[in-house]
């Protein structure tokens, strides 16, 4: 009983955070519908960034936070103004966006690794303690980082419902000639898009390094995780990814208290395989 | 035009031949003949992998996966159950064929796009995990060594004529394929599904078929990539063969019968130049691709049809001119 409570709460948070991360792809596929394979690495970047300005600038972890954020919005800004724009508008865009994110991704890797090296980087927690709820035992930590995830959602999904910008990325989403008739532009409105979801994709970087280790090579782990999540809730849909992400993480617990830990990943492609066949839209996503 | 431009290409490409199948006999080192032995085997993979996302527009990810089948059950057979290679290789690839068309061929019938991306990659990312857990029949983590050559005593050489063969084979058959009626239908379903269909081709027969024979395919490439090289771990599925994979076919060309080969021979022995800048390698071997996508998104073998349309026309210019010499002399 104690343990599959244990893993109910450890399945809550990993999946919290599993949605964050998959908030960053989700975006930028529901708006764009280029579909972000460097994901992994920019959640990373953001990891190291933050750690960057916590060790050497000797910031607080959150100022740290702070800080990255502007750099990762400029960061996807550039990568959809002079890559990303121009591959669009070629025939064969969806698999040429696809082969030169994987490439800038491994780029950004092994350029990752020359600067900060093999090791394991700590991110320090942001709360520490812990306390006792019945029997089980929660960190400060996670609880902290739930509430965060939880924020970061509402923040998000206000943004998109009340602000203009927002209310114009949506409409892109829904039809890209529908909303330049009204008079958005579309590719500033990308620009914005792409500025926003890699924030949001080294937002969770950082929070994911703070609960697991950080190494170079973890992004594409990270990586093939949000793909299964926004593709079992439902490509480009906001809720999708966090119920996808919190189903996933779920199962994840389950399967590493009843089988170990190794079964995780056959478990999810046996999920994610029935899923498609039943439902190739995902769990909450609408007609295609 | 056109015929003079075929012969110059037959030329070109026999004398390469007959270069290729000379080369061992006129005294190659042996981590030559290795790295010639590479690259036929990896002009397999990549050819079978271009039968997917080149010539059929689906997106596969997974192709090092279906190798790795191919591999590890051509290995696995030959090993503890001491079967010939002349099965085991057809065997495997069988393997492949039937593991691939089952677990993607079909579930992908109702995926587009990035979709059949995603299960494609998810399916080759399965596999370390599955490896790693049947450690008593696939050697876990540490892979299968010692497996069997391709007859008692063959060496380097003979793994040559051998890969050699099989690469000149399979890239006739992809040649055939490409030509004949399944391969338009191929085309046609990529360049336009509405289209296609509306003239009788069936997506479902069409799409299992290129899942089966391109995992067929790479299963083949597999048996020979374990056979002349002795071993096979889940490394083969890491990140790097991938995305040299990848790299081999848009370098080359992607959707050419000659683009995924040139491409194979420029990243097999353009990473022999690259081993000594070490680390920096997959940084290169990344930025290579970007580059190519961004700026020469035919890859070379565009870029060799371009010059060669320019030196078409430059001599078509030249006896333009001497025909006018002519008449002005007979003037």
């Amino acid at each position: 009983m104690e343990s599959i409570l244990n893993a109910l709460v450890s399945g809550f948070v990993s999946g919290s955070l599993y949605a964050i991360m998959a908030l960053g792809l989700t975006i930028i596929y529901g708006i764009s519908r280029v579909f972000n394979f460097g994901h992994g690495i920019v959640a990373v970047l953001g990891g190291y960034l933050a750690w960057t300005f916590f060790t050497r600038a000797s910031l607080p972890f959150v100022v740290s936070l702070l800080f990255m954020l502007p750099v990762m919005y400029l960061l996807g800004w550039l990568v959809y103004r002079y890559a990303i724009r121009g591959l669009m508008k070629k025939p064969n865009a969806d698999f040429s966006t696809v082969l030169f994110m994987l490439g800038l991704g491994i780029m950004l890797e092994n350029i990752i690794l020359q600067i900060f090296g093999p090791r394991v980087k700590a991110v320090p927690e942001l709360v520490t303690g812990s306390i006792m709820l019945g029997a089980i035992k929660i960190k400060n930590h996670e609880l902290a980082l739930m509430v965060i995830v939880l924020l970061g959602i509402i923040v998000l999904t206000q943004f998109f419902k009340r602000t203009r910008m927002g209310q114009a990325m949506r409409a892109v989403a829904q039809s890209i000639p529908g909303a330049g008739v009204v008079g958005i532009n579309i590719e500033r409105i990308f620009g914005y898009t792409f500025g926003l979801a890699f924030m949001v994709t080294g937002f969770s970087g950082a929070l994911l390094a703070s609960k697991y280790f950080m190494i170079p090579h973890i992004g594409w782990d990270w990586m093939v995780k949000g793909f299964v999540i926004v593709a079992f809730g439902g490509m480009g849909s906001i809720p999708g990814a966090v119920v996808g992400a919190l189903v996933l993480g779920m199962a994840e617990s389950f399967t590493t208290l009843a089988l170990g830990a190794v079964w995780v990943w056959p478990v999810w492609f046996i999920m994610f395989l029935v899923l498609l066949l039943l439902r190739p839209q995902g769990l909450v996503g609408g007609r295609n | 035009m056109k015929k003079l431009n075929l012969t110059r290409n037959t030329v070109i490409l026999a004398v390469v031949l007959l270069l290729i199948v000379l080369y061992p006999l006129l005294g190659a080192k042996p981590y030559h003949l290795h790295l010639f032995i590479l690259f036929f085997i990896w002009a397999m993979v990549a050819s079978s992998w271009n039968l997917l996302n080149g010539i059929s527009g689906i997106n596969s990810l997974g192709n090092i996966g279906f190798m790795a089948i191919g591999g590890y059950g051509s290995a696995i057979l030959a090993k503890t159950f001491g079967l010939s290679t002349l099965i085991t290789i057809p065997l495997g690839g069988i393997i492949a064929m039937v593991l691939v068309t089952l677990f993607l061929g079909l579930p992908t019938l109702r995926l587009k796009g990035v979709y059949i991306a995603l299960l494609t990659l998810i399916f080759a990312d399965t596999l370390p995990t599955l490896l790693t857990q049947t450690r008593a029949v696939t050697g876990g983590a540490v892979g299968l060594h010692e497996i069997p050559p391709f007859f008692a005593g063959a060496g380097k050489i003979h793994n040559y004529y051998i890969c050699l063969a099989a690469f000149l084979v399979m890239l006739y058959v992809i040649h055939r394929l490409i030509k004949s009626n399944t391969g338009l239908a191929f085309v046609a379903l990529r360049d336009s599904e509405n289209l296609a269909t509306s003239l009788g081709v069936s997506r479902f027969r069409e799409r299992l078929k290129v899942f089966a024979i391109s995992a067929l395919l790479s299963g083949l490439a597999g048996g020979f990539y374990v056979h002349s090289l002795g071993d096979i771990s889940p490394t083969t599925l890491a990140i790097e063969p991938f995305l040299m994979g990848i790299a081999m076919m848009e370098l080359g060309g992607i959707g050419t019968l000659f683009g995924p080969v040139l491409g194979a021979a420029i990243i097999v022995f353009g990473s022999e130049f690259l081993r000594l800048a070490d680390v920096l390698r997959m940084t290169i071997l990344g930025g290579l691709i970007c580059v190519t996508i961004l700026f020469f998104p035919g890859g070379l073998m565009q870029a060799f049809r371009k010059l060669g349309n320019l030196m078409d026309r430059r001599g078509k210019r030249k006896r333009g001119e001497s025909v006018q010499a002519k008449v002005q002399s007979a003037d």
